[in-house]
């Protein structure tokens, strides 16, 4: 196993959709990124950071 | 078969994908971070 390249980033950032198929994932990952932005919104509003805080 | 990829994208159709995963990607740190700058103008939160 150490024999595997290590992958040189950001120029081997591309390959990331060799393993995972956006046409499978790619919703997934937009929906998790809209989950925690929900989340921060909800804690910032919640300690009272909202409008005219 | 040929050598296929874990998830069945070429190495042509990966980086065409990233290619455009980057600027969606670019473009929503730009929107948020203008959405940031908006914020600490018009309430800074420290």
């Amino acid at each position: 196993m150490s024999d595997v390249a290590k992958p040189k980033n950001p120029e081997d950032d591309w390959k990331i959709w060799l393993v995972v198929n956006p046409a499978t994932w790619l919703m997934p990952i937009l929906l998790t990124v809209l989950a925690v932005a929900i989340a921060v919104h909800w804690v910032v509003f919640a300690v009272g950071l909202g409008w005219g805080a | 078969m040929a050598e296929q990829s874990l998830s069945g994208l070429t190495d042509q159709q990966a980086k065409e994908f990233h290619e455009q995963f980057k600027v969606t990607y670019t473009a929503f740190v730009g929107l948020a971070a203008l959405a940031h700058l908006f914020v600490i103008a018009a309430n800074p939160w420290w």
